[in-house]
């Protein structure tokens, strides 16, 4: 069969339904539900670069396209991009998976105590990798073989996970960190800050590297297919001898994973196991995934739209940091999961 | 032929226990049996002082809880209450502060007087019930998405009424009074008895109350319901503003007893209120549940979070110890349930 874009088969499916002076109304809209998220990338840059352009100039220390300024934004992203891109999956499947906030932190905390205690980095990452895939893998249970609600499941796991995270951290301390005693080692920064390439760190290759591999996988493998079907129509998928069980247990697994790497690359970044900081990531994973146009209902959605989601959703966290005071952040972000909410509404839906 | 018309009887005429209150009474032993393990290796925790704490401590959360349980009974998730606690507490004191009066913009409000306050503060509360059912109803996006927002919106809002801190000065006298007092002679507070008294009413709602029953007939089946000709969008509207309301009333009563509007009072608390309607017993699958299980389910966390702070276990245990109980709770009422039937 030959291969068409989604915005070929949509236009054809129309014409053959529609009559023809509809059609140009039929493409506009098709053509807008794939590439509005980028012209809300574009928007959103456009209105950070003219905002301050009063006090400074375009491209200048402290004005938003500044490259120091992108690259820091870029890093500052390596975690949600990390990890939104499995999570696409899982929203796919309409599963999901709160518990990436604290997946991420426990990681993060079990990194940066096997460095203090003088490991080196290959074996510090290879067990927070394990401990990643076995969050993963709890989750998968939970919600596949004991049939819990996904979010009860992963809303529970999400309590244990911050849990043993604060229980690893010594008492009297609010996260694992070097003393004068035992310091940690300097290095520890170099695989979420240092220049690699283009001024930007290991771990945003890293993070590239993922979403590629997710990219190729949801385009071109069976687990993209079968996601999306078990998404679309569950019943359907069953009787077509899906293994759902197996299939949504292996995204739970990536999710997992993808969390550790995420949370070793913000401990990375920080220099210090922070319990507390994958805190809120979950929400950014879902205001990222619903404004790359991933269907609530599930069925329908990109990987690569939810970079795109992922990124505005730093862009408004870092550039609102310079316009408004921070306390307005949480009202910022809760309207834009609703305003996510309203897009996805208004042009996703058929 | 028989057996199927025995099972067609209601069940009450039947005169076997229902579900929900076969739980109940499970959960009822969960909670003597997990009394005694702890009277046993906490001291003094078999004094009646420390019983009566037990109960009057979780006031806030089982108001909470009875909104959370009916809407998870319908299959809904309510994650906004945190956030509305701290709004409506955050809005009340806003209110009410004078105006005028210094140079930090703090300490200045709108000097309302405090009854007018106080309804308008309901007022924004209920608004936020509003959002989450439009969403819901109308556009039909998961309550868990719309709540995540509207409790960021909720507590974004208190964040910057009060600048990121709190509002706790040029308050009337009236503000702090029903948040304090108790009951004459004994050292109950009022909150406590409105809590009671909402509890009782949540009862009789669910249990005698055409709308009540309507409320797990959507539960277990939203699409059979709306054909029999209940009006599944106004319940579920009804619903959603009910549990938004009484986080309102519950920020309110805080606000009052702290005397401060606190922006990020309340941080959690939806994940608390979840907690006891499920160790009550509530089943998110099917119209399952009882507000008289929550109530059980809070004295539940209430007896192990003290026991473990009675076993000078740090507060990091807090978040580990619920985990476990939820999961213990889900599992051995599903096993329980399942041995019933069989």
């Amino acid at each position: 069969m030959k291969r068409t874009t989604p915005l070929e088969r949509n236009t054809g499916m129309q014409k053959n339904t529609l009559a023809v002076q509809q059609d140009w109304t039929a493409v506009f809209r098709s053509n807008l539900k794939h590439f509005y998220i980028y012209f809300v990338l574009a928007l959103v840059v456009v209105i950070f670069s003219v905002v301050k352009l009063d006090e400074v100039d375009m491209f200048q220390r402290g004005h938003f396209l500044n490259p120091d300024n992108v690259i820091n934004l870029l890093r500052i992203a390596v975690p949600i991009i990390t990890v939104s891109g499995a999570f696409t999956f899982l929203m796919i499947a309409q599963y999901i998976d709160l518990s990436v906030g604290s997946a991420m932190s426990l990681s993060a905390v079990v990194f940066a105590l096997m460095i203090l205690n003088g490991y080196n980095f290959i074996v510090a990452m290879l067990v927070t990798m394990i401990v990643g895939i076995l969050m993963g893998t709890l989750n998968g249970f939970l919600v596949m073989k004991l049939r819990i609600t996904p979010v009860i499941a992963t809303l529970v796991t999400l309590s244990l996970y911050k849990g043993i995270a604060l229980l690893i951290v010594p008492d009297g301390l609010s996260s694992i960190k070097g003393n004068s005693d035992n310091p940690m080692p300097a290095w520890i920064n170099d695989y979420g800050r240092k220049d690699v390439l283009l001024g930007l760190p290991a771990a945003f290759y890293v993070a590239i590297i993922i979403i590629a591999i997710l990219v190729v996988v949801q385009r071109k493998t069976i687990l993209g297919k079968y996601t999306a079907a078990i998404g679309g129509n569950r019943t359907a998928a069953d009787l077509s001898g899906i293994n759902a069980v197996a299939v949504i247990w292996l995204l739970y697994i990536i999710v997992g994973f993808c969390a550790a790497m995420a949370g070793m690359a913000r401990a990375s970044y920080m220099s210090l196991g922070d319990p507390l900081s994958g805190d809120g990531i979950e929400t950014a994973c879902i205001i990222a995934v619903l404004l790359g146009g991933t269907r609530f209902a599930g069925g329908e959605g990109a990987v690569e739209k939810t970079i795109i989601g992922a990124i505005i959703v730093i862009c408004m966290t870092v550039g609102m940091l310079t316009i408004i005071p921070a306390y307005w952040q949480t009202f910022v972000m809760g309207s834009v999961l609703i305003l996510a909410v309203v897009l996805n509404h208004l042009l996703v839906k058929d | 032929m028989e057996t199927n018309q025995t099972k067609a009887k209601p069940l009450a005429l039947s005169g076997k226990m229902s579900n929900e209150t076969f739980i109940t009474f499970l959960m009822i032993g969960v909670l003597l049996f997990l009394f005694a393990v702890a009277a046993v290796f906490v001291p003094n925790f078999y004094q009646p002082r420390n019983i009566l704490n037990l109960v009057t401590n979780s006031w806030y959360i089982i108001i909470l809880g009875i909104g959370v349980t009916f809407l998870l009974i319908t299959g809904n998730f309510d994650l906004s209450v945190g956030g509305v606690i701290a709004m409506t507490g955050v809005l009340s004191v806003y209110f009410s502060q004078a105006a005028n009066v210094s140079q930090n913009e703090l300490a200045n409000g709108l000097g309302l007087p405090y009854g007018v306050a106080v309804v308008l503060a309901l007022i924004c509360a209920m608004g936020i019930g509003a959002v989450n059912s439009f969403f819901v109803v109308r556009i039909k996006v998961p309550s868990i998405i719309v709540t995540l927002g509207t409790m960021m919106l909720a507590r974004g809002i208190a964040q910057i009424v009060t600048q990121g801190a709190q509002r706790n000065t040029s308050l009337p006298d009236v503000f702090g009074v029903i948040g304090n007092v108790s009951i004459p002679g004994t050292p109950v507070k009022i909150s406590v008895v409105i809590m009671i008294l909402l509890v009782i009413v949540a009862f009789i709602f669910e249990r005698m109350t055409v709308h009540g029953r309507r409320t797990y007939l959507i539960g277990a089946n939203a699409e059979s319901a709306r054909l029999s000709g209940v009006n599944v969008n106004r319940h579920l509207t009804t619903l959603f503003i009910l549990s938004s309301l009484l986080a309102g009333i519950t920020g309110l009563l805080m606000a009052s007893e702290f005397k401060a509007g606190i922006s990020n009072r309340a941080t959690g608390y939806e994940f608390d209120a979840l907690v006891i309607s499920l160790l009550g017993g509530v089943s998110i699958a099917g119209g399952f549940g009882s507000v008289l299980g929550m109530f059980v389910g809070a004295l539940i966390l209430s007896v192990v979070t003290s026991a473990a702070t009675g076993l000078l276990l740090s507060p990091d245990w807090q978040f580990t110890l619920k985990a476990i109980a939820v999961f213990i709770a889900i599992l051995s009422q599903g096993y329980f349930l399942s041995r019933r039937k069989g």
